[in-house]
């Protein structure tokens, strides 16, 4: 019977630190550029739905801007937006490649999971200005 | 003397369901193992706990919109699969991707090699009951798992290919930190290599088990690592030399031992052959002609006709068929097949005659990938007919 190969390896792993991290305290460290939560900067929206007629996960929709709320974009007549479904989402980045004015902002946000189903509503709504 | 009575002793042949659901496999599929004793006689491969209609579905969708649903149809091997679509589109349009687009195409296919090879080497070590050998080289998995992200963006879901390049492009920034991971990964792939080779529970399990002969292998029409392991110099990259493969100096891994053991052995060494390989783009890599095509003006509608690719997947030839009727903007007809396809439905014999332990080991030595294969069509050779099932018959067994 001969030394298990592998028996240096644990012993030295025994008395070191351990190799994951304790998620979600402590988060783990992604690329700037990683394909994270994306959303439409309704400042350049123009409401051309193309986004939503290329996603192949069908999780955008094109929704209206609610009242109270200023800087939409002239072009975009019919006030709507993208609103995407951050649980459908398969994070391929069709919408922001496809997109004829570029308006989608990217992140490198990648911990969505929650309670409820979370939509970019909020921070594409946050790209505008509110008004009382 | 004539025989004049033939005396027939009846046996107990056990039937065991291994499988779909079970802790010695991954992915669902069923292994009806009727065993005397310890000893297999005869195995059956039963499928269809995973079918997802893929091909129907992008019949239903636009080209590019099939791009990413076809990145879906394994998540392993997800670069691979769009790589081969993208190239029957190009064969359709006539196009040709930039020589940059080319050399980053192969990249991000021999970094999913690299980590497709390392998690099966890992499951089989866990198979086996060798759980610390499977948690280190997962550990040191994440080291290629990381290059992927930087590459491409993110760790699994490449979504990399597009029709005449790639997504996005890599700064030498990107390509110091590669290099850098790879060279670290270098020494410990070689480090598991020689585990492998010496390690006596893995010899144990391994050697002998399993054992495949050449003409067994072209009878069956097994493709990938399992043919080369019997001394097949099968490799779609060296015959078609698509994209870049026919630029970079590469060798084709063989061995003549043909047990579970040599397949493990062929797949490290594809995965030192594979590091070599992105290595020797990220210091050759072509700087002319922009590699990532703008996706607004790509065309819509595809010329009318059929193409066929091919390309070599971690597990073996992959194929894709795309048929344009050049009217619609969705294609007429998709149709994949995967090497778990030949490797897994053809692989019943290979169990006949060991014992039940080795049943896990011999599967996950040809690697299955249970999403890949799934596919349904039947073929009454009788009558040379085909038809549809429902999905209600397939689940009763009816057919």
């Amino acid at each position: 019977m001969t030394r298990p190969k592998l028996i240096e390896l644990v012993l030295k792993n025994l008395f070191s630190k351990p190799a994951t991290v304790q998620f979600p305290y402590q988060k783990t460290d992604v690329e700037p550029d990683y394909r994270g939560i994306q959303y439409a900067d309704l400042t350049k929206c123009t409401g051309c739905s193309l986004c939503a007629i290329e996603c192949p996960a069908e999780a955008i929709k094109m929704i209206q801007i609610p009242p109270g709320y200023e800087g939409v974009n002239p072009l975009n007549k019919r006030m709507i937006y993208p609103l995407i479904d951050y649980g459908k989402c398969v994070y391929c980045y069709r919408c922001v490649k496809i997109c004829p004015v570029n308006a989608f902002i990217t992140t490198n946000k990648y911990d969505i999971a929650g309670a409820s189903r979370p939509t970019s509503e909020e921070l594409s709504l946050s790209t505008l200005k509110k008004v009382s | 003397m004539a025989i004049t009575k033939i005396v027939e002793v009846p046996l107990v042949i056990a039937e065991i369901p291994i499988g779909p659901q079970h802790p010695a496999l991954h992915e669902p599929v069923m292994l009806k193992v009727y065993a005397d004793g310890e000893e297999v006689v005869k195995v059956e491969v039963n499928t269809g706990y995973n079918h997802r209609g893929i091909e129907k579905l992008c019949e239903k969708n636009t080209y590019y919109k099939d791009l990413f649903i076809i990145g879906r149809v394994c998540g392993i091997c997800n670069t691979v699969h769009t790589n081969c679509y993208v190239r029957a589109l190009e064969y359709l349009l006539g196009l040709e991707p930039s020589p940059r687009a080319k050399y980053l195409r192969v990249l991000a296919m021999e970094l999913e090699r690299v980590h497709s090879h390392m998690l099966v080497n890992a499951t089989m070590a866990e198979v086996i009951g060798f759980e610390s050998l499977f948690m280190q080289i997962m550990l040191d998995r994440e080291k290629v798992m990381k290059a992927k992200e930087i590459l491409t963006g993110a760790r699994v879901m490449a979504d990399y290919m597009i029709v005449g390049g790639v997504r996005r492009d890599i700064d030498d920034a990107k390509k110091e930190r590669i290099k850098d991971l790879l060279l670290k990964l270098r020494p410990r792939v070689e480090y598991y290599k020689k585990v492998f080779e010496e390690d006596e529970t893995i010899v144990k399990r391994l050697v002998n088990v399993g054992r495949l002969k050449p003409v067994d292998v072209t009878l069956h029409s097994l493709v990938g690592p399992i043919a080369r392991a019997s001394d097949i110099r099968t490799d779609v990259r060296a015959e078609d030399k698509y994209d870049a493969y026919g630029e970079i100096p590469f060798n084709v891994v063989t061995r003549k031992e043909g047990d579970s053991w040599a397949r493990m052995m062929v797949r490290w060494d594809e995965v030192l052959e594979s590091i070599n390989i992105s290595l020797y783009i990220l210091d050759h890599l072509p700087s002319d002609g922009n590699a990532v095509p703008d996706e607004k003006r790509l065309p819509r509608i595809f010329p009318a006709g059929d193409s066929y690719a091919r390309a070599e997947a971690p597990r073996g030839e992959l194929t894709y068929y795309v048929m344009s009727d050049g009217k619609s903007m969705n294609p007429y007809r998709v149709k994949i097949r995967t090497p778990s396809f030949n490797n897994i439905i053809n692989s019943a014999f290979m169990y006949i005659g060991h014992s039940l332990a080795d049943v896990p080991v011999i599967l996950t030595s040809l690697d299955p990938c249970i999403s890949c294969m799934e596919r349904v069509t039947v073929v009454d050779l009788k009558n040379n007919t085909r038809y549809r099932v429902t999905v209600r018959e397939l689940a009763s067994g009816k057919v």
